[in-house]
């Protein structure tokens, strides 16, 4: 009898318990609607939902249904995952699971890493979500160590450390599930790191392979690097890539040149500022495209790899879109990483005269040679934190557009010697922001790849920070700097509902549908990169406190 | 006695020797040197010119006179948001960050 009701209490428990979620499921991640199985909503990394039951017509009727507090007040990025009724999401110091129909915890499990660690985060304390696979979850935290829970229980399962972080570097990063390979990258470009992308098996936490981001002197592309400098060159890996399951590759992008000053590392600087094409199962590099050589202002090229189908010249072509830091919009053949098309998606560019139209290569512009040559004080667009930054983009191939929070300030840049200290922040450059004179940092955009034209643009201000959700309902989801978290018209960006959240939003959006209703959610939490550094007048009006909040229809 | 008291309690708080009222004056090239780690070490979170620009971080123009202790323990072992240094920085050169902080006021 004792047994029967244990059982009975077990199976009551069941709904919530993730069970076993395959490889065969993750493939079909993008299609699926009753989960959100993947960072970036499946492995093209779209964001894009085919849902409709929220539309432009209906969602002037969108409210919200639970809310639930992070506590906790640091930059939330976390992008949650959805799996049969229960939400997982995570912190920089806990990971959590939530009823989707209640929003009551489930489970929470801490995570506690040494505070010293925070002075190694160049960009803010953070953590931008979990993976999910065969009934476990998979995250990195800001020590460097990659942990897999039960996700039934949160009970931890492994915890390994990928690599000492008194050597500057941590993780943020979302893994993502390839091929049965639990695949990340580092952090820590600020820091005199050489960064890796890492592939381990999820069983164990074992490393498999690692793929150094640097190529060191006797590898191939090591000439491209005077003398060792390559092994403080960083080049971190610290934002999810998308992977093509026919192709069989992985696409991750690569960082910024460690130091900043380009002049103390002559050479393009292999792999810097780059998107690598993987094999997920050994991390053999199968083609490499560099956005941006010798990479003089911290022009990252891991923005979200896109990957779809274009025309281009009448011909379909499987390509990766990628709006880089340097304020370029790119689509490279994904096949074989030939550069197909590169266009200036900001208002102003300053740091070079254009891309070279065959081969992409920029063209830096009298401005970026003179503070190169002279180290003096120059005004360069965009900012260090680029045309945008890690906010993912949506791409709807229902319109053709990428929805992207794109930003606009320029800096004052120039050369500052330092010395390197283990651990310790070292760039030999210095800058302050130059805000635009309307107060418009941030203006979200609705691009046309090849042309890298905006067909609409809404200027929100401040220098929003989060992602962007598209969605078959032809809307257009993103949150604000100010904690609004707004919906627009995917054809004209015309605003058509608002709500606004507790703090300001840096996360990305996520929808799906739960026994019949489509569900909204988004994180919000202000702090991280935007927080410390961007003098915007709106930032020091927003109160900090993460939360989660859901939304649904009205009855 | 009431006086006494308050005087008293005026030393207690500031945490040092020092009256309440007393300017603290430093070594140019302990604040020389202050500068340069600052630059290094604390400008990316507390701003050029400690400036701090998102306000995510102490606005250290504010750090009252008279708390050495107080800024040596924050630096050394970090508080709220703070993380702590003292593994990378020696308590010399925390008190010449602390000599540029006071030292270099307007």
């Amino acid at each position: 009898m004792k047994r029967a009701i244990l059982c009975a209490a077990l199976l009551a428990l069941a709904p919530f318990a993730a069970q076993a979620q395959s490889a065969a499921e993750l493939l079909k991640a993008s299609k699926t609607t009753d989960a959100v199985l993947t960072y970036g909503l499946g492995y093209d990394l779209n964001r894009f939902s085919p849902l409709t039951q929220i539309n432009t017509k209906t969602v002037k009727k969108l409210v919200p249904k639970w809310s639930y507090s992070l506590a906790d007040d640091q930059g939330q990025e976390s992008q949650p995952i959805v799996y049969k009724g229960v939400m997982y999401v995570t912190t920089h110091k806990a990971t959590m699971a939530l009823d989707v129909n209640t929003g009551r915890q489930l489970w929470k499990t801490a995570y506690d890493y040494p505070q010293e660690v925070q002075r190694i985060a160049c960009c803010g304390v953070t953590n931008r979500g979990v993976a999910i696979y065969e009934g476990k979850l998979f995250r990195t935290t800001l020590d460097a160590h990659v942990v897999a829970y039960d996700a039934a229980t949160g009970k931890e399962l492994w915890n390994e450390e990928a690599i000492p972080y008194h050597d500057g570097y941590t993780m943020t990063v979302t893994p993502l599930i390839a091929d049965g390979v639990l695949i990340l990258g580092v952090s820590g470009g600020e820091y005199g790191i050489r960064g890796f992308i890492e592939g381990r098996d999820p069983a164990t936490g074992k490393s498999l392979w690692r793929r150094y981001t640097t190529a060191a002197p006797d590898e191939k592309g090591g000439d491209t690097w005077p003398g060792d400098t390559a092994k403080r060159g960083g080049a971190p890996a610290w934002l999810t890539g998308s992977y093509d399951p026919e192709l069989g590759l992985v696409y991750w992008g690569t960082g910024n040149g460690g130091p900043w000053n380009a002049a103390l590392r002559k050479g393009a600087n292999l792999y810097i500022c780059s998107m690598l094409a993987l094999k997920p199962k050994t991390g053999e590099l199968v083609w490499h495209y560099q956005f941006t050589p010798n990479d003089p202002f911290d022009y990252d090229g891991v923005n979200d790899p896109v990957l779809t189908t274009l025309k281009v010249d009448g011909k379909d072509r499987k390509v990766l879109l990628q709006a880089n830091r340097n304020g370029y919009f790119y689509v490279l053949d994904r096949t074989n990483g030939e550069f197909i098309k590169g266009s200036q998606f900001v208002d102003k560019l300053t740091w070079a005269d254009g891309l070279d139209p065959k081969t992409g290569v920029p063209i830096r512009s009298a401005l970026t040679n003179k503070v190169l040559e002279t180290g003096e004080e120059t005004e360069i667009w965009p900012s260090m934190l680029g045309g945008k930054n890690w906010a993912p983009m949506a791409y709807s191939p229902k319109t053709g557009l990428a929805y992207v929070n794109s930003l606009n300030m320029g800096m004052k840049y120039k050369i500052a010697e330092a010395d390197w200290r283990r651990g310790v922040m070292w760039l030999e450059a210095d800058f302050a922001f130059v805000l635009p004179e309307d107060g418009n940092a941030g203006i979200l955009r609705a691009i046309d790849p090849l042309t890298g034209k905006s067909k609409w643009t809404v200027p929100v201000g401040a220098p929003d920070n989060g992602g962007v959700l598209a969605t078959a309902g032809d809307l257009v989801f993103t949150g604000h700097q100010t904690g609004e978290f707004s919906a627009y018209d995917a054809s004209n960006g015309e605003k058509l509902w608002s709500y606004q959240t507790a703090s300001g939003i840096e996360a990305p959006p996520v929808t799906w549908n739960q026994g019949g209703k489509q569900m909204v959610a988004v994180v919000s939490g202000f702090g991280a990169v935007m927080s410390m550094y961007v003098p915007h007048p709106v930032l020091g009006t927003v109160p900090k406190g993460g939360s989660v909040t859901v939304f649904q229809l009205a009855d | 006695m009431r006086l006494l008291a308050v005087a008293a309690l005026a030393l207690t708080l500031a945490g040092a020797a020092l009256p309440a009222n007393a300017k603290e004056t430093f070594d140019p090239a302990q604040i020389a040197h202050g500068k340069k780690l600052f630059a290094e070490i604390c400008r990316h979170c507390h701003g050029a010119n400690m400036v701090n620009m998102g306000g995510g971080s102490f606005d250290l123009r504010t750090f009252p006179e008279g708390q050495r202790d107080r800024f040596m323990n924050s630096v050394t072992k970090g508080k709220n948001n703070m993380p702590p240094h003292g593994d990378v920085l020696s308590q010399d050169e925390i008190g010449d960050l602390y000599a540029y902080v006071m030292g270099s006021k307007p």
